[in-house]
């Protein structure tokens, strides 16, 4: 069905270039979900339902939701808004956006010219994914598992913190501590 | 299936759902009333039903306002989201044999990837109302939210692992000698504790508990905006209550007496009075307390459920 | 359009409920819009907090244990979708199949025991380490 194709595809690099041009990070992070649902879509149209639903389920539904969650925290709005209009100059996007439009109607000249081969869409059972998976690439899984452990470790690394502020039984106690060893080093200090 | 067909079952399918949301009202009413020995709305209509349309009426007549400090276009988008991923999520179920809106062979995945799109909604509701009490709500139910969503899906896996596919219809029709909950319970009580936590629905209702955040996500929102929340927490508790029924408790079968919707609406609607149920019994726990648990006991003991189930099924086959 | 098939179901009914589903959002919010009151008074702009005037900026910095939840719950998603790969071919799988995914299973298992140790998964305050403290300092006092 190329009219689904082409329409996400349109949809894609529209909602790609908004993701670029936004000042506001939670505008583009908007953009960028509909983006990948707009490749979801793709993928659907190809013949490739599992794939599909992997991208919505994993880009648009967690990795966003990550940045989202970090913009939050970190709650970049006004200022960061200010720092990107001033990055976003004009000089600075025209070359680069003219020359890609050349190349853009080049490729647009080419499909236009080329014989009009239908689509092969074969779809993709999913069982035929899961048992290529577990048998001819186990050992990448395998891989993958690893890498993703590497990826949890370093999360709770960066993400733990020393709590600052204790419970005041706890609190007492901690000075108590410090008093004491306070006082034995004086002791030794002493002897 | 002729082309009409199509289109009168995706249009019923929407009327019915809307009703039942709209219904559920009154019935949420009425039931936290008797369970709590009071009368509950009474005065409009017989037994109070026309409640639903007083309220209705009233959300729409509320004064519809955008804070001038909020973020517009996300603050108008946020409900609308709420409402789209859940009535979006009803179309891979079967209502009845052959009542389906598409009966798509990821479907089980369709309806995991439409609950993570959900979590945007509180998220950017309760960051485009630039509101203390909304961004700790938003906080709170994101990663409430997130966090049983992983256990939401492992929990299932038990009842993929006996059908072999994704495909609701294939779930119910692998259930026609035993009904799944009997192989899987602790897969059941899984689904069901995240789905709770999904739809944040007391006693997991933390991101809006109103002792401490007032209504949290959605305390700058008035109107059909609001109602839009509320209506979407309705279709929520509908849509896991479907979900169990289809998953664990052979969705349309039963009894050749009674046609196969009946016997579907039937079961729903005993999971939607248990999920009142919850409502009117359980304290709520806390944030803290709400996290551990899925992390710490939920999360091993759906892995656990996950390897055993692999292990039995593989040697009962021998 | 009814040639459309991706794999056995029709897909326009799922674009056509799609449609009616946002024709029916967009006309519940244009009708609130057109229905609902629209006034202006002393503190109809006002964020709500409680009833008191609002202090400081609602655009608070939170702490990166949020941060933390997020990260955790895309690996876990990502594991998550690996695990329900091969859910689904079980039975064609065997039990190669099933001792692949023991190992897979395991590397998770001991990432969440090593998160336990170190205390990523504690997201209050520590009621069994206050509870000590608690108990010492009643005995101190009595002694």
């Amino acid at each position: 069905m190329p009219l689904l194709f082409y329409t996400s595809s349109v949809i894609a690099i529209l909602a790609t270039i908004m993701v670029i041009t936004r000042y506001h990070p939670i505008h583009a992070l908007l953009y960028l979900v509909v983006s990948f649902l707009a490749v979801a879509m793709i993928f659907l149209s190809l013949g490739a339902p599992f794939v599909a639903v992997l991208e919505v389920i994993l880009y648009a539904g967690a990795i966003i939701v990550l940045l989202i969650f970090v913009v939050m925290m970190l709650n970049l709005g006004t200022d960061t808004a200010t720092q990107e209009k001033q990055w976003l100059q004009p000089k600075v996007w025209i070359g680069p956006s003219l020359l890609a439009l050349v190349l853009l109607s080049e490729m647009v000249i080419l499909l236009m010219q080329g014989d009009n081969a239908d689509m092969q869409v074969t779809p993709v059972e999913i069982k035929q994914v899961s048992i290529s998976l577990y048998k001819e690439y186990i050992i990448a899984l395998e891989l993958a598992g690893f890498l993703l452990m590497a990826g949890i470790v370093g999360a709770a690394h960066i993400g733990k913190h020393k709590k600052k502020h204790l419970h005041r039984f706890l609190q007492e106690e901690n000075l108590d501590a410090e008093n004491k060893k306070m006082k034995q080093v004086e002791e030794t200090v002493n002897n | 299936m002729t082309v009409m067909q199509h289109v009168w079952i995706v249009l019923g399918v929407l009327f019915v759902l809307l009703n039942i949301g709209a219904g559920l009202i009154w019935v949420e009413r009425r039931m936290l009333a008797l369970w709590q020995d009071r009368l509950g709305p009474n005065r409009a209509g017989p037994l109070g039903i026309l409640i639903v349309l007083a309220d209705t009426l009233k959300l729409f007549f509320k004064e519809d306002w955008v804070p001038p400090f909020a973020d517009k276009w996300v603050f108008i988008i946020a409900p609308a989201i709420v409402v789209a991923s859940v009535l979006m999520s009803f179309v891979v179920i079967p209502f009845a044999p052959g009542i389906v809106v598409a009966d798509l062979n990821v479907g089980l995945l369709f309806f995991l990837a439409m609950s993570s799109i959900g979590v945007y909604s509180i998220v950017l509701g309760g960051w485009a109302s630039n509101n203390k009490y909304a961004l700790l709500g938003a906080l709170r139910g994101a990663s409430q939210m997130i966090a049983y969503e992983v256990f939401m899906g492992l929990s299932l896996m038990g009842v993929v692992m006996m059908t072999g596919s994704f495909k609701l219809t294939d779930i119910v029709e692998a259930q026609r000698d035993m009904w799944f909950f009997i192989k899987q319970p602790i897969g059941l009580v899984i689904f069901f504790i995240a789905g709770i936590a999904e739809t944040h629905r007391l006693p997991f209702d933390i991101p809006e508990a109103e002792s401490e955040l007032i209504a949290g996500y959605h305390a700058e929102y008035s109107g059909m905006k609001f109602g839009m929340f509320f209506i979407g927490e309705y279709l929520g508790i509908t849509l896991i209550s479907a979900m169990t029924a289809t998953i664990f408790f052979g969705g349309w079968l039963g009894p050749e007496f009674l046609p196969g919707w009946v016997w579907f609406f039937t079961k729903t609607f005993a999971f939607i009075l248990f999920f009142i149920l919850l409502r009117a019994s359980l304290p709520r726990p806390r944030y803290d307390q709400l996290m551990e648990y899925g992390w710490k006991i939920l999360l091993p003991l759906v892995l656990a459920n996950v390897m055993i189930t692999g292990a039995v099924l593989l040697w009962l086959k021998g | 359009m009814p040639g459309s098939d991706v794999n056995n179901s029709v897909l326009w009914p799922l674009l056509l409920y799609a449609a009616v589903v946002a024709f029916l959002i967009i006309a519940i919010l244009a009708l609130s819009y057109i229905l609902g009151q629209h006034h202006q008074d002393k503190a109809t702009d006002q964020p709500y907090e409680g009833g008191i005037e609002q202090t400081g900026s609602a655009r608070l910095r939170f702490s990166a244990q949020f941060y933390l939840v997020a990260m955790l719950f895309v690996i876990f998603d990502v594991e998550a979708v690996f695990i329900m790969l091969w859910a689904l071919g079980f039975y064609e799988l065997g039990w190669a199949g099933y001792i692949g995914v023991s190992v897979f299973i395991v590397q998770l298992v001991v990432v969440l025991i090593y998160e336990w140790g170190i205390g990523a998964l504690d997201f209050g305050p520590d009621e069994k380490k206050i509870m000590r403290a608690y108990r010492r300092k009643i005995k101190n006092q009595s002694v």
